[in-house]
């Protein structure tokens, strides 16, 4: 394992510098707690709105000055907002670091949020939403969460908003959004790439460090590398659902389509949960491993049912859904689904094979190395690792804790997840009788 | 071996029979990212049998002789490998990432899926009905749908006209025997490039590289494609109604192919445009936006007459189309979207470019040049991808290129390939619940 310098700010913010000096270049990825399950309630897409428009005017520079800034080096800039966190993405040849973490301060500092770019993005994001409520996977996966989340529940609601909700999102509310969910203290900024670690960190504690007021010049915050992580920061609770009792079926008509998407949900498990890494080994079984796991033998190589069908789960502060997916031709739906029941039921009652623990358990623990190869992965891995509080040395524990996984961990995990009799069937396509479903 | 050259750390040899090997050390990560190249895409094919050579791929994940169907994935998988295969206008590529001590049970699988793959007619049945879904997946979505219908409209004779994934009809009529004639047309040595990148000595690698594919006979070379599409004289223009969220217009102009010169001067040019395209099919669609500089940016988005712009020039070996997608903003008139379109052509055609224009465009290429090419299997990727097209030292020679570019070679691109008698504009409209009636005159929106 190789040791991956971090350091914490006095200001709370905490920076991340894995050096690779295979390339000539740097990825950074900030990470804040501000994700759509933070939306204000009747006022979805809020985070998605307050990303879009962060680099449209911060401090005294205007849109056209970052974007000229940016586009002069070839500097990638995103920002996007996902289900419990607002990342900020950026790639860059190595000699620019210092000029873009200045701008990467402003920008998540001192947005100005300019009244005609807020107008602009709003009604960029409605365009966005008109074509997500065509799109059947995307509507088969807001079905799902409507199901499985009560009203009220922060991953009830779609990471982009509705027509309606966008709509009432006013200025203010996003400046609010910003105050209230822009911290330091538990944002994470990650850095792979040419650099020297000792003296990244030097740079982002001096430009950096002064957000939200925090002390100028060096600062003579927790320091360290992987083995000693620092402790994690204090992060918002995200209720439990009530568990399905029975098996709901949802059927969401979207005309004109060739194909349907199937989702066949249940309650997942949290990030932090014990039985993460017997999860990660049941889902690949299940939907993963080779061409899509048991799921993909069973439907797509015996079957020839469907392109894709696969199953993950996605866990996060609180409990995301573990869904398994298909999209079949409209007049296969009940054979796909069936199967797509039946198979999940097999490994419910039966259990999962020697053969099949031993290969999952090897692919997901070998693929630790190539999944931190290039710079944005290995800063993006490192920051979801310390957003969750599991440390900088996850990556290379989580490959231990799956070798460490058991036959019986596996099922007690699929016993647990995946509840045939009571869990959320979406069917999002051309018109289907619900009846024929249940 | 017949020919051997060195150019940095990238060694290409070629195999007595035929095989080009391409050799790069990367010592990142202990990683090797093995990708083997056919030069044999959809231009290969004609109606009645569209979509073959992506079938032919999907095939080639169903055993051989020598390997069980399941370990075909499985003992990448095992290796903490990542695997894939595309088949596109030019190629079909199959790779595999793995950790570097599994090095030579990749190319043992590659061997063995060049020369003995099994085509069982049970398996190919099976394999009709999957691609069949692929095809109805991608006809969900309205903006493949308009682009599919761009091409063959802007393109009347060349094989680069009909779509990868084929014509449903054909994909219903292909029999076991022809995708097995065209596996074994195409998938020899002489026809083949093998890349590996990564963490391993290039001599030993050579070695082994020569063990598993030495010993393959070399085939007939494959027939080159004899059509040129002929000029086009006069703008065409087609008109869609589907199911869709929004209004999209997509515009598509003729391209030069990847091995002219002008190329680089249109990478200037969508630089310019749009803020320049990936030149890296695999992993660089990324649905990045154009840039926030660029000039279709500031126009149309900033403009508040679209939320979405993007370009396509893709690296081709015979000359291909540069693609101008808009997602139009509800309530505008697509009308408007086409007059700023050719405005800014015409800004372009008449040399109004500053230099900062121009520094900028050619920055922003030569960072995503260098950033789309870091990890072992983009860096494999592009190496191969460019040897199918082109030459794999054009990869390596286009950022020379890209500098060179005057500003008055954009304007004179832009006279000549983008002017409105050489366009093809297609306009896709929501159609209500029930399918819509003929088009009428005017550009009336309906919403479902």
């Amino acid at each position: 394992m190789s040791a991956v310098p971090w350091i914490r700010l006095d200001n709370g913010l905490e920076v991340i510098a894995r050096p690779n000096g295979a390339a000539r270049s740097i990825a950074v990825q900030l990470v804040l707690e501000a994700g759509a399950a933070f939306d204000p309630a009747e006022k979805e897409g809020t985070a998605a709105l307050v990303a879009s428009l962060l680099d449209r005017g911060a401090g005294s520079l205007s849109a056209a000055a970052i974007a000229g800034f940016f586009d002069d080096l070839g500097v990638a800039y995103a920002a996007e907002a996902h289900r419990d966190t607002l990342d900020i993405r950026l790639r860059l040849l190595s000699d620019h670091l210092p000029g873009v973490l200045e701008r990467l301060r402003l920008i998540v500092a001192e947005p100005t949020f300019p009244g005609t770019e807020v107008g602009r993005q709003k009604g960029q994001l409605l365009t966005t939403i008109a074509e997500r409520d065509q799109d059947t996977a995307a509507v088969s996966e807001m079905g799902l969460q409507e199901a499985l989340f009560p009203p009220g529940h922060p991953y009830r609601h779609p990471r982009l908003g509705t027509r309606d909700s966008v709509s009432r999102i006013e200025r203010a509310d996003l400046v609010a959004f910003h105050r209230h969910r822009f911290r330091s203290s538990g944002a994470i900024v990650s850095m792979a790439g040419d650099f020297d670690p000792a003296r990244a960190l030097a740079l982002a504690a001096s430009i950096l460090g002064t957000w939200n007021g925090g002390a100028d010049g060096p600062a003579r915050g927790a320091r360290g590398t992987a083995g000693t992580a620092p402790g994690p920061a204090a992060r918002a609770s995200i209720p439990d659902p009530p568990a399905p009792d029975r098996t709901i079926v949802v059927v969401k008509p979207i005309d004109g389509k060739t194909q349907a998407d199937i989702a066949l949900g249940f309650r997942g498990p949290r990030r932090l949960s014990p039985d993460l890494p017997a999860s990660l080994v049941l889902n690949s079984i299940l939907g993963e491993f080779s061409l899509g796991g048991r799921l993909g033998k069973v439907i797509r190589e015996r079957a020839g049912l469907a392109y894709y069908v696969y199953s993950r789960f996605s866990a996060g502060l609180g409990p995301g859904p573990f869904v398994a997916r298909a999209g079949v031709a409209p007049d296969r739906v009940r054979r796909a689904l069936d199967l797509m029941r039946r198979t999940i039921e097999q490994i419910v009652r039966r259990g999962v094979t020697p053969g099949e623990l031993r290969d999952s358990k090897q692919a997901l623990a070998a693929s630790v190395p190539r999944s931190m190869e290039t710079n944005p992965e290995a800063a993006a891995i490192l920051a979801d690792a310390e957003f969750y509080g599991l440390g900088i040395d996850y990556p290379w524990r989580l490959a231990e804790m799956i070798r460490a996984v058991t036959r019986r961990d596996v099922e007690e995990a699929a016993r647990k997840y995946l509840t045939p009799r009571s869990c959320v069937l979406v069917v999002a396509g051309p018109e289907l009788e619900k009846e024929t479903l249940a | 071996m017949t020919a051997r050259t060195r150019r940095g750390d990238i060694v290409v040899t070629r195999l007595p029979n035929g095989l080009t090997v391409i050799l790069r050390e990367m010592r990142q990560a202990p990683v090797v990212s093995v990708w083997c190249w056919y030069r044999v895409g959809s231009r290969d094919e004609r109606p009645g049998i569209t979509g073959i050579s992506h079938w032919v791929e999907h095939m080639n994940f169903k055993g051989t002789r020598r390997i069980h169907k399941e370990d075909v994935t499985r003992q990448v998988e095992l290796a903490g490998g990542t695997w894939n295969g595309y088949t596109w206008l030019d190629v079909t590529a199959y790779f595999e990432t793995v950790q570097s001590d599994a090095f030579e049970e990749m190319l043992r699988l590659e061997a063995s899926r060049m020369t003995e793959c099994l085509y069982s007619q049970n398996e190919v049945e099976h394999e009709r009905t999957v691609v069949i879904s692929e095809l109805q997946g991608g006809e969900n979505d309205p903006r493949s749908y308009l682009e599919k219908e761009v091409t063959g409209t802007a393109l009347q004779a060349h094989p680069y006209r009909w779509p990868t994934i084929g014509y449903l009809s054909d994909l219903r009529a292909i029999t076991r025997d022809d995708l097995y004639g065209h596996y074994r047309r195409y998938y020899v040595p002489n026809n083949g490039i093998l890349v590996a990148t990564g963490d391993f000595e290039t001599a030993a690698a050579l070695r082994l590289v020569r063990r598993h594919f030495g010993g393959i006979r070399r085939g007939e070379d494959p027939p080159p494609v004899r059509t040129i599409e002929p000029p086009q004289s006069g703008e065409r223009r087609l008109t869609i109604r589907r199911p869709s969220g929004a209004v999209y217009l997509e515009f598509a102009f003729h391209a030069p192919a990847a091995s002219e010169q002008e190329f680089a001067v249109f990478l200037v040019a969508d630089g310019i445009l749009a803020g320049g395209p990936t030149v890296n099919l695999w992993s660089g669609q990324d649905g990045r936006g154009p840039s926030k500089t660029s000039r279709l940016y500031r126009s149309l988005i900033e403009g508040d007459l679209a939320s979405q712009v993007s370009t396509l020039l893709v690296p081709t070996r015979h000359p291909y189309l540069y693609r101008v997608g808009v997602t139009v903003n509800e309530g505008v008139d697509p009308g408007r979207i086409e007059e700023t379109l050719t405005a800014e052509i015409g800004r372009l055609a008449q040399g109004n470019i500053e230099e900062r224009d121009l520094t900028r465009a050619k920055n922003q290429f030569l960072a995503r040049h260098a950033l789309e090419s870091e990890s072992t299997t983009d860096a494999a990727h592009q190496l191969g991808f460019f040897e199918t097209v082109a030459v794999h030292r054009l990869f390596l020679d286009l950022p020379r290129r890209v500098r060179a570019v005057t500003a008055g070679e954009v304007a004179t691109l832009a006279r000549a390939r983008l002017d409105g008698d050489r366009r093809t504009v297609g306009v896709l409209f929501p159609s209500g619940p029930q399918p819509a009636p003929a088009a009428p005159g005017g550009h009336g929106v309906s919403r479902p």
